[in-house]
């Protein structure tokens, strides 16, 4: 029961909050974290599209293994490593299965092993590239690469609200909590509790949306009187905004790093294979 | 139309230099029938620091947005008139110019923050300007408002007070020669509420900003303000100097303004001894006497300094040795701050007997700092002379809040008897931060709830106030320690069950309202539990509510005032034996104030305990029978309010702020303290009559 408790905490709106507050900006002094988010942008380039074309084991594991490192380089929260694998073992545990009762067999094993190879490694380079970069940083270098405005600033701005929506959506499920019935018996399995929960959790977005709406006039109205629609049509202040931004030797040893490897990679690959 | 004109030619006369002209300005805001301007004219002087006052809907922010052309520019409703602001015509310039000129902070500020960091946030307008020095602008701006928190934190690890600095510096960052305040102090404690404007009384005096400030408590305003602007109905119905404007009181009255208390105080004691000399013509040879007393409508006193002086002046016109000696209701009593106990004992003991003045002399001597247990056992050691003065009170103080001394009476048995309603003993509770750590807000705290409790839980932000009132629900549970609350520990409770009981009211109604019609919010719970004939509970609860009108409108599209009578309505119709109320009365102006004050005061014949958290002062000394200060997550006082208020110690340290009545009467040494500006005027006017029956005066 303790335990239960415990795991509560974590799982408790709160506890996500924080979590995802962690994943956002909580990584701001990790090696990776200090690159250019262009640096970054062309790595994942790379890294997130590659492995699709990519059928060698031996170049699928040498990849596998740097992207654990740069992983955890940049010390991500183990929420995001717990859901990671999660997602990576059902979705092979599923394929397996169905392809089995369909008739497969042990041979199909390797494919799947291989795709789930792929998967995860492409999982892990937008982990570190998207938890390497806080939102700020991100939507500036979107910016510089030529994204429009509103998305950029829709990204930076998602995420300052982020921690007060979830603040008042958590109001809101406890409103329905603190005027509603709990089932009395919680039935198998806890179902009867777990639908009611799921109930309230889905019904608590409605209140939510109506009150955002009326927060954002405010908002809105700031926006334009800081001068952002002014800024819209001024190259000036981009330039400034983004003035900051500078190619470093750190991002020039980290590029040409990776680089290396790859082509380490490429030359053992074509002397062994799996 | 006749005070337009005479404004106009004020401004031909003398010329000042006006920093904003408004000149017939109608405003209808798209959608709607009625324009909300109608026909204003108004001007403001450079430097000025002024106070918009005015009924909810009388314009006034919509005024204030059409000097930063908010208003017609981004609102495209019907616009008529011109507004000159620092030379620039509104209607020719965009926003984003107007914006240079004339800074705007909001009342809900938390959504005008928009940047994650405190710096980026600061320095977002001038960056948006392209200004190549945009960091040492929102630098320099932050200094200026004295906002001390790192530049890198996130704005949600912020307080509330903090917040609000950010935001001021968000509209200082540019420059502007206008800054426009939107109630400033509606959502800070009273420490807080100060800061910012001694922090804007600076940018006044120190840096030349032309400061307007929309605002409902006129005790800032006396202080703070120097020009005042009386809205109405869309129009201006005059712009005078602070000491003029808040000496109409019937015109301040019929807009639902409430004077200063000292004001109020100074008027009130006038209209009754007008009364008295009017109706008594023998007492001719008196009649010099009280005119000398009371001077003209024209000086009645604003502030606190101005009106101690004031009621100091008439208290020299009077020896009040006599009268002191035959009931000592005003007398200069040294060291009076120190005697609380020994005032809860008087107090108490006007209504109850001997035994349960010493109860309450013992709890109240308990709970005090030590040096104030020896005052209270000091007057439990001579329970004649107190049964005398409290006698003299008795037949004296006929119409003084009654309701208070029985609510004492009342927690006077109820300490002894009844089984306590909850219990929390030892209560621990911290939660995790976003930095992972965990932040303690209640360290170790006991405290038991009876039947008849009217608690007051009062502290400045980030005390645990709140805190304390949600582990009560059961929606998060102690650390360590319990809480039981009628048999029920509220750790293996689920809150859905302890609501049967327990009914929390949010601070802000908007997280109340999960319905889309108010009507529907508040049969919710009783509806869940397929109550009976809900249908006609539900009917009289809005009724008495004032909610019939409104019950199909949804709760979020209703005014602050409104709101706030929905939620009480919600949590009425639970039925609880508790209930709970976070701020009630924040945000609201002083007329809707009075009204939930009104229906605070009912809620005890439903409920058996109610704990209210509140900055709120004047609510507090009116309503509860019990306080409790909480400070950094203890409670550092649980007593009545004498024990609360008489110890300026205690005040300093929580942050708090007696209510303006009550220090007055504390300055001017009347024992015991007065509490309301009815007790005031009634105390002074019995003493003065003591003094002139005597013929002190000829």
């Amino acid at each position: 029961m303790e335990y239960v408790r415990k795991l509560m905490d974590r799982v408790s709106v709160e506890g996500v909050k924080i979590e995802l507050l962690n994943t956002a900006y909580g990584n701001g002094n990790t090696f990776l974290a200090r690159l250019d988010p262009r640096t970054l942008f062309l790595w994942y380039l790379y890294f997130g599209i590659a492995p699709w074309f990519i059928h060698n084991e031996v170049l699928l594991l040498g990849m596998f293994l740097l992207l654990a490192v740069t992983t955890m380089m940049s010390r991500v929260s183990p929420l995001i490593i717990v859901i990671l694998c999660l997602g990576l073992l059902s979705q092979a545990g599923y394929l397996f299965i169905v392809s089995w009762l369909f008739g497969g067999g042990g041979e199909t094993i390797m494919p799947l092993l291989k795709l789930t190879m792929k998967l995860s490694v492409i999982s892990m380079a937008s982990i570190t590239v998207f938890c390497s970069m806080d939102p700020e940083k991100l939507s500036d270098g979107l910016l510089r690469i030529g994204v429009p405005k509103q998305v950029s600033f829709g990204i930076a701005y998602g995420y300052r609200m982020l921690p007060s929506l979830v603040e008042e959506y958590h109001h809101i499920f406890l409103s329905f909590r603190l005027r509603g019935v709990a089932p009395s018996r919680h039935g198998l399995l806890y179902w009867r509790s777990i639908v009611y929960f799921l109930k309230i959790a889905v019904l608590s977005f409605y209140p939510l949306i109506l009150s955002i709406a009326k927060r954002t006039r405010t908002t809105v109205e700031a926006l334009e009187a800081k001068g952002f629609s002014y800024a819209y049509h001024s190259r000036e202040a981009k330039r400034i905004k983004l003035s900051y931004m500078k190619f470093t030797i750190r991002d020039a040893v980290f590029l040409l790093g990776s680089g290396l490897y790859v082509v380490l990679l490429y030359v053992l690959a074509a002397q062994f294979s799996i | 139309m006749y005070q337009d004109r005479t404004l106009l030619q004020e401004a031909e006369t003398t010329e000042p230099d006006w920093i904003a002209m408004i000149d017939n300005v109608t405003f209808t805001y798209p959608g709607a029938e009625a324009p909300v301007l109608n026909g204003v004219s108004l001007q403001i002087k450079r430097g000025d620091f002024v106070a918009v006052i005015g009924g909810n809907g009388s314009g006034k922010s919509t005024l204030c947005k059409t000097l930063n052309g908010l208003i017609p520019h981004y609102y495209v409703g019907d616009f008529e008139g011109s507004v000159q602001v620092n030379g620039l015509q509104t209607l020719e310039h965009d926003v984003a110019r107007l914006s240079r000129h004339v800074g705007y902070v909001y009342q809900d500020f938390e959504n005008q923050l928009i940047r994650p960091t405190v710096l980026d946030d600061a320095s977002f307008a001038p960056l948006n300007y392209g200004f190549e020095d945009y960091l040492e602008r929102g630098q320099r701006a932050l200094r200026l408002v004295d906002l001390t928190a790192d530049p890198k934190e996130f704005i949600w690890q912020l307080s509330g007070g903090q917040k609000h600095q950010l935001a001021l510096a968000g509209a200082v960052s540019l420059d502007p020669d206008i800054l426009i305040i939107d109630e400033p102090v509606a959502q800070l404690d009273p420490r807080h509420a100060r800061d910012i404007y001694e922090l804007l009384r600076r940018l006044n005096e120190q840096h030349g900003k032309t400061i307007i400030v929309i605002e409902h408590h006129t005790e800032f305003i006396a202080e703070y303000c120097k020009q005042v602007v009386l809205m109405d109905q869309g129009r201006a119905v005059w712009s005078k100097p602070v000491e003029e404007a808040l000496l109409e009181l019937e015109q301040l009255r019929s807009s639902q303004i409430y004077p200063p208390q000292v004001t109020q105080a100074a008027a009130e004691l006038a209209k009754i001894q007008e009364r008295d000399s009017a109706g008594m013509d023998d007492r001719e040879p008196n009649l010099g006497c009280f005119g000398l007393g009371l001077p003209h409508l024209a000086s009645y006193p604003i502030t606190l300094d101005e009106a101690a002086a004031y009621f100091q002046r008439l208290q020299q016109l009077e020896p009040l040795e006599p009268q002191k000696e035959r009931s000592g209701l005003i007398g200069i009593a040294a060291g009076h701050v120190a005697d609380a106990g020994a005032v809860a004992i008087k107090e108490a003991s006007g209504i109850s007997s001997i035994k349960d003045a010493s109860n309450i002399a013992a709890v109240s001597g308990a709970n005090a700092a030590t040096g104030k247990a020896g005052m209270a056992g000091e007057g439990a050691n001579c329970p004649e002379r107190r049964v005398t003065s409290g006698n003299t009170e008795a037949n004296t103080d006929v119409n003084t809040d009654a309701n208070t001394d029985v609510d004492m009476g009342i927690n006077a048995d109820a300490n002894t008897d009844a089984a306590p309603i909850i219990e929390a003993k030892h209560v621990r509770f911290s939660y995790r931060t976003v930095s992972r750590e965990r932040k303690v807000v209640l360290r170790d705290v006991s405290a038991t709830f009876r039947t008849g409790d009217l608690v007051a839980l009062v502290g400045n932000n980030g005390a645990g106030k709140s805190s304390f009132m949600r582990l009560i629900t059961g929606v998060t549970k102690p650390e360590s320690g319990r809480i039981v609350v009628k048999g029920m520990d509220t750790a293996a409770t689920a809150p859905e069950q302890l609501a049967n009981t327990v009914t929390y009211i949010y601070q802000n109604p908007e997280e109340m309202f999960i319905e889309d019609s108010i009507r529907k919010d508040v049969e919710f719970f009783l509806k869940a539990r397929r109550v009976e004939g809900y249908k006609e509970k539900v009917d009289a609860i809005l009724e008495s509510f004032g909610l019939t009108e409104l019950q199909h409108r949804d709760g979020r599209l209703l005014s602050g005032g409104q709101q706030r009578r929905a939620s009480l309505a919600i949590g009425v119709a639970m039925n609880p034996s508790v209930i709970l109320l976070d701020e009630p009365t924040a945000n609201l102006d002083i007329a809707t104030r009075k009204d939930i004050t009104r229906l605070l005061k009912q809620l005890n014949r439903h409920v058996e305990t109610v704990i209210v958290a509140t900055h709120d002062m004047q609510l507090v000394a009116e309503w509860a029978n019990r306080i409790i200060v909480m400070h950094q997550g203890d409670i550092i006082r649980d007593g009545t309010r004498e024990s609360v208020f008489g110890d300026a110690g205690l005040l300093e340290q929580a942050g708090l702020r007696a209510p303006q009545i009550l220090e007055l009467s504390r300055r001017l040494g009347m024992s015991p303290l007065s509490y309301t500006v009815d007790e005031f005027a009634q105390r002074w006017n019995e003493s003065r009559k003591g003094a002139a029956r005597h013929g002190v005066c000829t």
